[in-house]
């Protein structure tokens, strides 16, 4: 039995080491590079057209110039409201599902279709809102809108909550009840506590992932050229115009396509960041 | 000398002081195995008791149903009668919560809570009295002192309690357990997991608190159960198998089994 550095077995293993290596490098590196592509578009053709008239000004007609306001804050309401429904919604039903009912059945399925939930096209979504809110209001709205990317942010936050709450030991659990703490107690001031960087976090995620979203918008919230802060009409929304902007043959609206893609970026990006932030320092304890 | 008057499973009467807990044909069952079989044995009051026996023997269950921690889980259920003071803390009338601040549980690795030293002990005081600020504070250094932690965080009662060695962080959950004024305090391999160093103070510890509480400790080491307890239980697969004074079972024990245990012949 020979194990010295020589052996065939062992150059060959090392042979084969190498070449994994350099393929996982080379597929890094090309996730990396098209992210860095991405980005350099962005920058470059949307830098240009980043100006105070787009954060004060409203979408313009063709050929005129105008800014992006209405569009950004209507991205802006609806996100807060999505979020305002979705969260309370996804940290109970998360917190169900990791304690108490974390041997039930009734999880099982739970997290099933909320895995489910979670990667359908959000253009269903979209549909499945159209026919609950829209028909039945006669309308788009704000509304509409802002309950499709409700229904977005639900799984991610459910999944996040349930996933962090159950990395908190249970010999933490077993120490809050064991000094006479009800359940709730030590569901609120321990485990929460413990798994509050982590449940932020999805949260976080969750405003970076609608934050983008066009398709639930296309069919609840449609789109509004003009200022509007009336929650049950239509109302314009960044990605929207994104998408009608690019579309259009206009140059003035395409450089505010480019500019709304930069803005909305660079508003995912530094959420996630933020969010990595506060995970990092949570596994730096 | 006479061989002590032995009762029915070789378990010797120690009750010359009054009983704090007894156990009387206890049996514990996880879904359909049984892991506890037909438990009799009685603790007495402020003292410290130790339970020894090999992985799986079941001591730290037997352990786990004085304070129905076990109930936390699914499938896991008792059967028979566990007295606290004449109490039987298993009928079903028993308040969880209220059992559980009579007896405080300390556990095998330190879990302090995610929050401050002083709030990790005003927590559980908080839970069942509303006390003012100094008073709480007169609380909290008395219970850091108990635990013989004080001098060591007095200057930093705010940092996280995570944010301390590991003994330092299971005196802490001593500390925590005795603020809340429980008359028993169990021990589940309470050193285990620290360096000997830690480990001795620990001991000295529950030598100064046995003045006060009724201790049960479970543990692996023979040395540390000769060393804190006043009386020890061997146990195995299930079974107690011999219960006495501490001396007795290590010196001169009945059963065969214990015998093999303590000598290292097993476990």
């Amino acid at each position: 039995m020979s194990t010295s550095s020589n052996s065939t077995l062992y150059r060959g293993r090392k042979a084969k080491n190498k070449v994994m290596m350099a393929l996982c490098v080379a597929a890094a590196g090309s996730g990396l590079a098209w992210l860095a592509l991405i980005l350099g578009a962005l920058l470059y053709k949307g830098l240009s057209g980043l100006s105070l008239a787009v954060f004060t000004q409203m979408t313009p007609p063709p050929g005129d110039a105008g800014g992006l306001l209405n569009a950004i804050y209507g991205s802006v309401v609806m996100t807060v409201i999505a979020i305002v429904v979705g969260t309370p919604i996804g940290v109970l039903a998360g917190t169900y599902m990791a304690e108490y009912g974390r041997f039930s059945k009734l999880t099982t399925i739970v997290r099933f279709i909320n895995d489910i939930l979670l990667s359908a096209p959000s253009i269903i979504v979209g549909l499945f809102v159209y026919e609950l809110l829209v028909r039945p209001m006669g309308h788009f709205s704000a509304l509409a809108g802002s309950v499709a990317l409700a229904i977005l942010v639900i799984p991610v936050v459910v999944r996040t909550t349930e996933d962090m709450l159950n990395l908190v030991p249970n010999a933490l659990r077993e120490a809050g009840t064991a000094i006479g703490a009800p359940r709730w107690v030590v569901i609120r001031s321990v485990a929460y506590r413990a798994a509050l960087s982590g449940i932020v976090t999805g949260i976080l995620l969750a405003i970076a992932r609608i934050s983008g979203e066009t398709a639930p918008l296309l069919f609840t919230a449609l789109n509004n050229q003009f200022w509007s802060s009336n929650l049950n009409a239509p109302m314009a929304s960044l990605p929207v115009t994104i998408f009608q902007f690019a579309l259009s043959p206009y140059e003035e609206w395409q450089q505010l396509a480019w500019t709304g893609a930069l803005i909305i970026t660079l508003t995912v990006l530094g959420l996630s960041i933020f969010a990595r932030s506060l995970t990092g320092r949570r596994e730096d304890r | 000398m006479k061989p002590m008057l032995s009762t029915e499973l070789n378990v010797a009467d120690t009750t010359a002081e009054k009983a704090k807990i007894e156990v009387k044909n206890l049996n514990f069952y996880y879904g359909q195995s049984k892991a506890l079989k037909d438990i009799s044995l009685s603790l007495p009051e402020r003292s410290v008791t130790a339970f020894i026996g090999p992985s799986g023997c079941g001591k730290s269950t037997l352990l786990r149903v004085f304070n129905r921690i076990y109930e936390l889980y699914p499938k896991q259920s008792a059967d028979g009668q566990v007295l606290l003071d004449g109490k039987n803390i298993l009928d079903r009338s028993q308040d969880l919560n209220l059992l559980r601040t009579k007896i405080g549980m300390v556990f095998q690795k330190p879990t302090p809570f995610p929050m401050s030293i002083y709030e990790n002990i005003a927590f559980g005081i908080r839970l069942y009295e509303r006390i003012g600020k100094s008073e709480m504070d007169g609380r909290v250094e008395q219970a850091l002192r108990r635990a013989a932690l004080w001098t060591e965080v007095k200057d930093k009662l705010n940092a996280n309690g995570l944010s301390l060695s590991g003994g330092q962080q299971q005196r802490l959950c001593i500390a925590r357990t005795v603020a809340v004024k429980p008359e028993v305090i169990l021990l589940d391999e309470p050193a285990s997991a620290l360096d000997p160093l830690s480990t001795a103070k620990i001991e000295e510890l529950i030598d100064e608190l046995q003045a006060d509480y009724t201790i049960v400790i479970v543990t692996h080491n023979m040395q540390q159960a000769a060393r804190v307890s006043k009386q020890t239980a061997f146990m195995y697969l299930g079974e107690l198998v011999e219960f006495d004074r501490t001396e007795k079972i290590f010196t001169s024990p009945r059963e065969k089994r214990t015998q093999d245990y303590i000598t290292g012949r097993f476990g």
